[in-house]
């Protein structure tokens, strides 16, 4: 019946179409006058009934169609097209443009009508055809579930949605194609979401790549499909994450913990770009879970050691040491580690770890380049703000500031027909900005060689300076020695104290304790440490190995060192276990104020401010340096009332108010 | 032995008759309110009354007054102490 329909409707739309031509003069004088325009039609103006309208030729025709042979023959042609797609689904040998023309015609009839053209086609053929298709995937949804594992069913069901996409662009009017979709979608997809979810954990601990990417293509459509999936991955992350970085052991973890971190994130960054189509989902999954692996703390009461880690990883990229390097490599080590910096939650941890090792670079010259260094406190500042950078710029000034210092001093001295003596040069650094304790520095007289100096550029530092007062570091100090006394002359590098403790020898051959001490003025413990030092480095020797009060020491004579110019390492320049303490300490003591800073500027703003919205705005306030706990900001709401800035309001409990 | 070279470190700060400028109110370790950084960019001055301020501060305070330049704290008149 389909072919003979596909005939007839063939003729007859021919023979209508040109009849439609032949009577166009009729169309377009007398009918269009006839017909009421749009407008008309809408608001109802002549209040003629629509039936009464006359229709062109061609209209006139398929309406006629319509009538005649679409209305009494619909169910069976439905029932007909029904069957043959059916039997495209499994053998797929139809014969395709009669099913399209066919189809089509359900279309085409009423292709006239302004209003709702596809009424036709969706009531006699669509819904049907809808119904069931979406009964027969269900059927074959069901029977794939009980055959395949679930990763061959996904690749069956993307070639069914394939295939009925292909089906339905073979068959079917454009407006269906996406209803097809969805319901093939619904069927075989939404309604087994629970079996595919309940797959995703083990899909992706296995990170089965193929699976990965089917499973997105199919979940993505659906709403909330995703979410399980999601939720997943970034599980999966975090504990790939946590793994990589809780068994460093060794010297080199700061950099164990930041290159194993990149390379996971650079290998799920890779992923999520070609299974995942850098879907933002997944990218929010990544960063979350990112976050929790760099702020993890193996337990409640220990801090985060992050931001020291990468802290140190950046020094020791800085650092002269690092070797083999080209200065691009270091400069691409070092904008990766930015990424992992990102995730901190303690930037300002890592920003006190970081200032304190930029000051020993500074003042040790041990940085690699000084354009190394700036690029990447650009970067630390494009990261986080102008604030974050601040001290650390102030610290580069000073550098500048002083190698200008050190040229007019010469100047001067040139000028006064001073001779020094030595090779004085000097650092002048502005006690707020270094990360330099100027608490609790030693007692200590300096060597009679270095006084001159000191005095000079005491005078002349006074005389172009107002007001100001030197604190001399001789803690950071360092002076080179040559020891003229051996086999062969050596050039050594050490600190202020062991050069005073040296430079004794010079006028006697053996010298007590007793004697360091009224040299040197320094106290006995700090001394004792000193001269430790020296013996461990074999310079001085003494009938005993260990510093006492009651000790003699003498000289080395007997001293070799493969190189002519070595170092004696201070102890300032190692890192101690009291530092890192000192710089938590120091961190605690900074958060409280900026804690307080920002509740005094929110009440300034606000006035009056509920306790819950107070501690909001704080937290946000922080975001970027650190995540201040709730306990802190209760403990500095309290230090403000203390301290009068805000007291409880009167009328509510749980209100503050600003005192101006 | 000798000494052949030598490189000393030291700190700065100021050094002042008071903790806070007087016109102010900010320590002398800070800076004048309109500043953002302490130290070279916002240096104090002092006068030949002996008193110390802020230079932001005090010349902000001289281009107010009309007739006489007056130290705020002593009402001497103002000379910066060369």
């Amino acid at each position: 019946m389909l072919v003979t329909y596909h005939k007839h409707w063939q003729h007859y739309s021919r023979g209508s179409g040109y009849l439609n031509q032949l009577y166009g003069y009729l169309n377009s004088q007398f009918i269009h006058k006839q017909q009421h325009s749009e407008a008309d039609i809408n608001y109802g103006g002549f209040g003629i009934e629509l039936q009464e309208q006359l229709l062109e030729i061609g209209a006139l025709a398929l309406d006629i169609w319509k009538r005649v042979m679409v209305e009494p023959l619909k169910e069976n042609l439905a029932q007909l097209l029904l069957e043959e797609m059916e039997k495209d689904r499994r053998d797929g040998n139809v014969r395709q443009s009669i099913i399209h023309s066919v189809i089509n015609s359900l279309v085409h009839v009423d292709e006239y009508k302004k209003k709702s053209p596809l009424k036709l086609y969706e009531d006699v053929f669509e819904v049907k055809f809808l119904r069931e298709t979406g009964e027969y995937y269900h059927r074959e949804a069901l029977q794939l579930l009980d055959d395949c594992t679930c990763s061959e069913y996904m690749d069956k069901v993307i070639q069914r949605l394939d295939d009925e996409d292909m089906r339905s662009r073979k068959f079917l009017h454009p407006s269906s194609y996406c209803k097809v979709t969805k319901e093939c979608e619904q069927k075989m997809v939404a309604d087994h979401l629970a079996f595919l979810h309940s797959e995703c954990r083990n899909m992706v601990a296995k990170e089965k790549r193929h699976d990965m990417s089917n499973l997105y293509r199919l979940l993505c459509p659906i709403s909330k499909g995703l979410d399980i999936f999601v939720q997943d991955v970034k599980e999966h992350i975090k504990q790939e994450g946590l793994t990589a970085v809780a068994s460093l052991k060794g010297d080199s973890v700061p950099s164990q913990f930041v290159e194993s971190l990149l390379e996971v994130h650079a290998k799920y960054s890779d992923l999520i770009t070609e299974v995942f189509k850098g879907d933002q989902h997944f990218i929010g999954a990544l960063d979350k879970a990112f976050a929790a692996v760099i702020n993890h703390r193996s337990n409640f009461k220990s801090n985060c050691r992050s931001p020291e880690l990468v802290a140190k990883y950046c020094d020791s990229l800085l650092k002269k040491t690092a070797k083999g390097m080209s200065e691009t490599e270091i400069d691409d080590k070092l904008s990766q580690s930015i990424t992992i910096f990102r995730y901190l939650d303690d930037k300002d941890i890592y920003q006190r770890f970081y200032a304190r090792m930029l000051a020993k670079r500074l003042i040790y010259t041990q940085f690699h380049s000084m354009d190394a260094e700036e690029s990447m406190i650009n970067r630390l500042k494009q990261a986080c703000g102008y604030e974050f950078t601040n001290k650390l710029h102030r610290m580069f000034t000073d550098m500048s500031i002083s190698s200008d210092l050190n040229s007019k001093f010469s100047d001067f001295c040139k000028e006064d027909s001073t001779d020094l003596g030595i090779n004085f040069s000097i650092l002048v650094l502005q006690a707020g900005a270094w990360p330099i304790g100027q608490n609790n520095l030693p007692t200590f007289a300096i060597p009679q060689e270095l006084e001159k100096s000191v005095r000079m550029f005491e005078v002349f530092y006074g005389r172009h300076f107002n007001g100001r007062k030197l604190t001399w570091m001789h803690s950071f100090c360092n002076a080179e020695l040559k020891l003229t006394y051996l086999k062969r002359p050596y050039i050594v590098t050490l600190g202020t104290f062991h050069m005073a403790l040296l430079l004794p020898f010079n006028s006697s051959h053996s010298v007590s304790f007793r004697d360091l001490v009224d040299i040197s003025r320094l106290p006995e413990k700090e001394l004792l440490k000193q001269v430790q030092v020296l013996l461990d480095a074999k310079i001085i020797v003494s009938n005993e190995s260990t510093a006492t009060m009651d000790g003699v020491f003498s000289l080395n004579l007997e001293y070799t060192n493969k190189r002519t110019k070595f170092k004696i390492i201070t102890s300032v320049q190692r890192e101690t276990p009291q530092e890192v303490e000192q710089t938590m300490s120091n961190v605690d003591e900074d958060r409280k104020m900026y804690v307080q800073a920002a509740i005094v500027r929110t009440m300034k703003a606000r006035k009056v401010l509920k306790h819950n919205a107070l501690i909001q705005e704080v937290i946000s306030q922080s975001r970027a340096r650190f995540a201040p706990s709730i306990s802190m900001i209760k403990k500095c709401i309290e230090t403000l009332i203390d301290k009068q800035y805000i007291e409880r309001s009167s009328t509510s409990t749980d209100e503050y108010s600003y005192i101006a | 032995m000798s000494n052949c070279r030598y490189t000393a470190v030291a700190t700065w700060r100021w050094v002042a008759n008071d903790d806070n400028c007087g016109i102010c109110r900010m320590p002398f370790d800070g800076c004048c309110p309109d500043c953002k950084v302490p130290g070279d960019d916002c240096p104090l001055v002092w006068g030949r009354c002996s008193h110390c301020f802020h230079i932001h501060c005090i010349v902000k305070w001289l281009n107010s007054q009309q007739v006489h330049q007056l130290c705020p704290m002593c009402r001497q008149e103002w000379k910066f102490k060369e």
